[in-house]
């Protein structure tokens, strides 16, 4: 039962406020203190009074035991009554001797001070036995108290007599009560006092938790603009005046210490003066109550310069979200559906912000998305950019255009999410092709004399095959059945050469479809053939074909595929040309293209026995704008366009050339 | 039967060549390229040669050149590419007979055989045939056959006698069979320059149609009105 009750007390005790803990706290052990020190003084102070005025009693009695022997034998009352009064009203000694009287050896009194009838019981009320020195008895006298203090009168061995001496326990009981009056009186100042000193230092040390505690609710609240005064508070100013504050870029020396100088705006060297001497962040010499203010206050500050930081940060990017150039998607991890779009990719793409957000990303891109996304996951946390170039990606009402993408991993709303942005590069894409084009308008214009001479065979053939039947039937001659036979089908053949010619030429020169197509790579290259063979043969180069019929298509453009073909035999010509040129009587050149299957991929190489590639411009081959012709004859965009194409396809060519030699080129792409 | 030999790398034209020219009534050889050429022409030595210019291996050119090599009467035609002046103009230099260009006009064909088979009954003696003949207004020259190093005295003779005429114009009058070569064409433009240089209005009359491509390619239709007909050049 008692146990709970100081359960509830100690329960009660931590209920109540840190102010009224220090202040009971130090009240209840002034006041035991007190109370031990009252007992203690009583102890001490009350019974030594009351020994030392018994000692002061038995100091007289003696004194008058000594001076008294003689009268006493003399039987001199007198003297002996002159000598007790003197003793008795000897200054102060009046108000604390009650009584003195002088016994002889039968007890009869001598003599005494008492001014009425000396009463009976006085007289032998304190005998002191033989064997001791002196007796002190409690006695009444009339209406008062007093101790009566006994010493014997000797002379030699004998007891002569006994003196008496009465103290006033009255006088000693009032000594006793001032004693203890002016003590308690002394203690209660002091209890009163530190009652006073202790509520004071408990208000001061709670008085500042107090305020502490109400700023760290506001601010746990959102409300970081609370003021932060406290009673220590020496320096501050308006934010605004903080560098720090004022411009999320600036470093604060206080918050960032511990950064990098990189890490966060322009490091050691761009320490603002006004910084030197921060009037922000404090630290006070004081009492722990005065730093725990200052740690409070700095802590406020830097949550201050955090969030704005942070919101600053947050308004940056929001903008960059919001009115950023290019198209920027939020998307789901898992299922790939769209979770944010900003109002560029509404803009670009056509669909409304409802129509876009829970629709499957893979909507706007059929193509490739999941590879890509794919990589990106396998990427994990890391969070780099993954780059996927030349998408394909469809607006609103399938109308396709090209875009390049940038992704990386993220995470939106505590999800993990991916943000991509897609930079529409259709007109660049367009800009391309009609580069494309230009080289291909080009390589025909190279081509027309040699194209014209081609047509030229086949026309002249028809053209004399007519002209001999126009002959032999203007002359009424007749045209033997196998002769005209062979006329006739000859010129069949012919037209359908130079229909071949023509539709290549056509094939060559159109525009190419966005969309790539399987193409066997065989057909391109046999197109090109077609085109050159015969003219490199006038200039003496023999153009080889060994093609592999049962290789894979790849995804591509035919005519692009002529155009990166063209490109290459032609170049193939100019170096063998080249070649040949320092060399006397019109050696024969090769160009041997060979296609084959190699694993999932389908390879095509160009070999050439021509002039090679110096090593000093073998890495500048496919820069545009590099020739190693004359620059009036040749924009040096040729090999450029030709690996551009190449990687479109997301093939590859690779170079290999000994100057002298020859040079050869191999193309390899994905098989389809 | 005269032998005439064609050399080219088209099959279909060889084809062609076969029947046309038998149908006239030659034995025709054909090579498919200049070193096979080459080699008939030095077994069966044909009169009459005709070869394309552009062909892999030994080209129009080298034929003609080692054709004249191994015999410099025999009448070399080249056959040219549309619009390659330059490589008849070439050609004509080395002393090619004639050129025609492809694809082929039957009648230029016919009359490039025939120039080349008159200039065969002319040959050894004089090459070409010049005359002069005053008209009312005019000293007109008409020139037949093949113009060449060896027809310069003939020529400046004539011409001489047509300024000594004293007529308004002179008006060089040109054969269907009239053929040129380089040393013709140089001889013709020294001529020509010359006149003008003295204030002679020439009036060139009824070029065939690849003297008419010669002379433009030299200049030469630059220097002098060319017309034609007499009848214009008259006028």
């Amino acid at each position: 039962m008692s146990l709970h009750l100081i359960r509830q007390t100690v329960q009660r005790f931590r209920d109540i406020s840190l102010k009224n803990k220090i202040f009971f706290s130090i009240i209840a052990v002034i006041l035991i203190i007190s109370a031990v020190i009252a007992l203690l003084a009583r102890w001490i102070l009350v019974d030594n009074l009351i020994d030392e005025l018994e000692l002061r009693g038995i100091a007289i009695a003696r004194t008058i035991a000594e001076r008294s022997s003689g009268y006493i034998l003399d039987m001199n009352q007198p003297e002996l009554l002159s000598l007790i009064f003197e003793e008795a009203k000897l200054k102060e000694r009046q108000h604390l001797v009650s009584y003195i009287f002088v016994s002889d050896r039968e007890g009869q009194v001598l003599s005494h001070t008492l001014t009425r009838k000396f009463p009976e019981t006085l007289r032998l009320a304190n005998q002191v036995p033989p064997d001791q020195a002196k007796s002190v008895r409690l006695t009444r006298i009339g209406d008062q108290m007093a101790y009566d203090i006994a010493t014997p009168i000797n002379q030699g061995i004998y007891r002569i007599g006994t003196v008496h001496v009465g103290l006033n326990k009255n006088h000693i009981d009032q000594l006793v009560a001032k004693l203890r009056t002016t003590f308690l009186g002394f203690l209660s100042a002091v209890v009163v006092i530190i009652f006073i000193i202790t509520h004071r230092l408990a208000k001061y040390i709670t008085l500042p938790v107090f305020k502490l505690t109400q700023i760290a609710e506001e601010v746990s609240k959102g409300n970081f603009d609370v003021k932060l005064d406290f009673e220590q508070v020496s320096k501050g100013g308006q934010p605004t005046e903080c560098p720090a504050f004022a411009n999320p870029e600036v470093a604060c020396r206080h918050l960032d210490g511990n950064l990098a100088p990189e890490a966060h705006g322009g490091g050691q060297g761009a320490i603002d003066p006004v910084c030197m001497d921060c009037r922000f962040y404090r630290s006070q010499k004081g009492d722990e109550v005065a730093q725990l203010a200052d740690a409070f206050y700095n802590m406020i500050w830097s949550i201050r310069l955090y969030r704005r930081r942070l919101r600053e940060s947050e308004k940056k990017y929001r903008s960059l979200f919001d009115s950023g150039p290019d198209p920027i998607f939020v998307i789901n991890h898992q299922s790939f559906d769209i979770i944010d779009a900003n109002p560029r990719a509404v803009e670009v793409y056509g669909f409304s912000r409802e129509e876009l957000i829970g629709k499957p990303f893979t909507e706007l891109a059929p193509e490739h998305t999941h590879e890509y996304f794919q990589s990106l996951q396998s990427q994990g946390e890391a969070h780099g950019l993954v780059t996927y170039p030349k998408a394909l990606h469809y607006k609103k009402g399938q109308k396709p255009f090209y875009v390049n993408l940038h992704a990386s991993n993220t995470t939106y709303k505590g999800q993990p999410a991916i943000v991509l942005a897609s930079t529409d590069i259709t007109e660049m894409v367009e800009k391309d092709a009609q580069l494309i084009q230009a080289n291909k308008m080009k390589s025909l214009g190279e081509m027309s004399a040699g194209i014209a001479h081609e047509l030229n065979q086949p026309l002249n053939a028809i053209k004399m095959g007519s002209d001999f039947l126009a002959m032999m039937v203007e002359q009424q001659r007749a045209i033997p059945p196998s002769d005209l036979h062979q006329v006739v089908s000859e010129m069949s053949t012919q037209v359908d050469r130079a229909a071949e010619i023509i539709n290549t030429l056509r094939s060559f020169g159109r525009k190419a479809e966005l969309v790539t197509e399987r193409v066997d790579i065989n057909k391109p290259i046999q197109a090109v053939y077609t085109l050159v063979a015969r003219q490199f043969e006038l200039d003496n180069i023999h153009l080889e074909l060994d093609l592999d019929r049962a290789i894979h298509p790849v995804m591509a453009h035919d005519n692009r595929l002529q155009q990166v073909f063209f490109n290459l035999v032609a170049n193939a010509r100019d170096a063998i040309i080249e070649k040949n040129q320092r060399l006397p009587d019109r050696p024969v050149g090769t160009i041997r293209i060979r296609t084959y299957q190699k694993g999932n991929r389908v390879v095509a190489v160009v070999q050439d026995d021509g002039i090679g590639i110096r090593d000093a411009v073998r890495d500048k081959i496919f820069e545009p704008f590099f020739s190693t012709k004359e620059s009036s004859i040749d924009m040096g965009l040729g090999l450029a366009i030709t690996y551009g194409i190449v990687k479109d396809y997301g093939g590859d060519i690779q170079l290999a050339s000994q100057e002298g030699i020859g040079t050869t080129f191999t193309l390899s792409f994905a098989a389809a | 039967m005269e032998k005439i030999l064609v050399i080219d790398d088209e099959k279909p034209t060889l084809t062609m060549f076969r029947l046309m020219l038998s149908a006239y009534g030659y034995e025709v050889l054909t090579a498919e390229n200049g070193q096979q050429g080459l080699e008939i022409f030095s077994r069966e030595r044909p009169s009459i040669v005709l070869t394309d210019i552009k062909m892999p291996g030994m080209n129009g050119i080298e034929v003609l050149k080692e054709v004249k090599a191994i015999d410099p009467s025999a009448e070399v035609i080249v056959i040219t590419g549309h619009g390659d002046m330059d490589l008849a103009i070439q050609a004509l230099n080395l002393d090619a007979t004639d050129f025609i260009n492809k694809p082929i006009q039957r009648h230029l064909l016919e009359q490039a055989i025939q120039r080349a088979q008159e200039r065969r009954r002319m040959a050894g003696e004089q090459a070409v045939e010049m005359v002069l003949q005053p008209t009312g207004s005019a000293a007109v020259i008409t020139i037949q056959g093949n113009i060449t190093a060896a027809s310069e005295d003939r020529l400046q003779s004539l011409y001489r006698e047509a300024l000594a005429l004293d007529k308004p114009r002179i008006v060089l009058h040109f054969q269907e069979n009239a053929a040129i070569n380089g040393a013709g064409i140089a001889l013709v433009t020294q001529l020509l320059l010359e006149s003008q240089k003295q204030g002679r209005q020439v009036v060139v009359a009824e070029l065939s149609e690849n003297l008419r491509k010669v002379f433009d390619i030299v200049g030469l239709s630059k220097i002098v009105p060319v017309v034609d007909s007499l009848e214009k050049a008259l006028a």
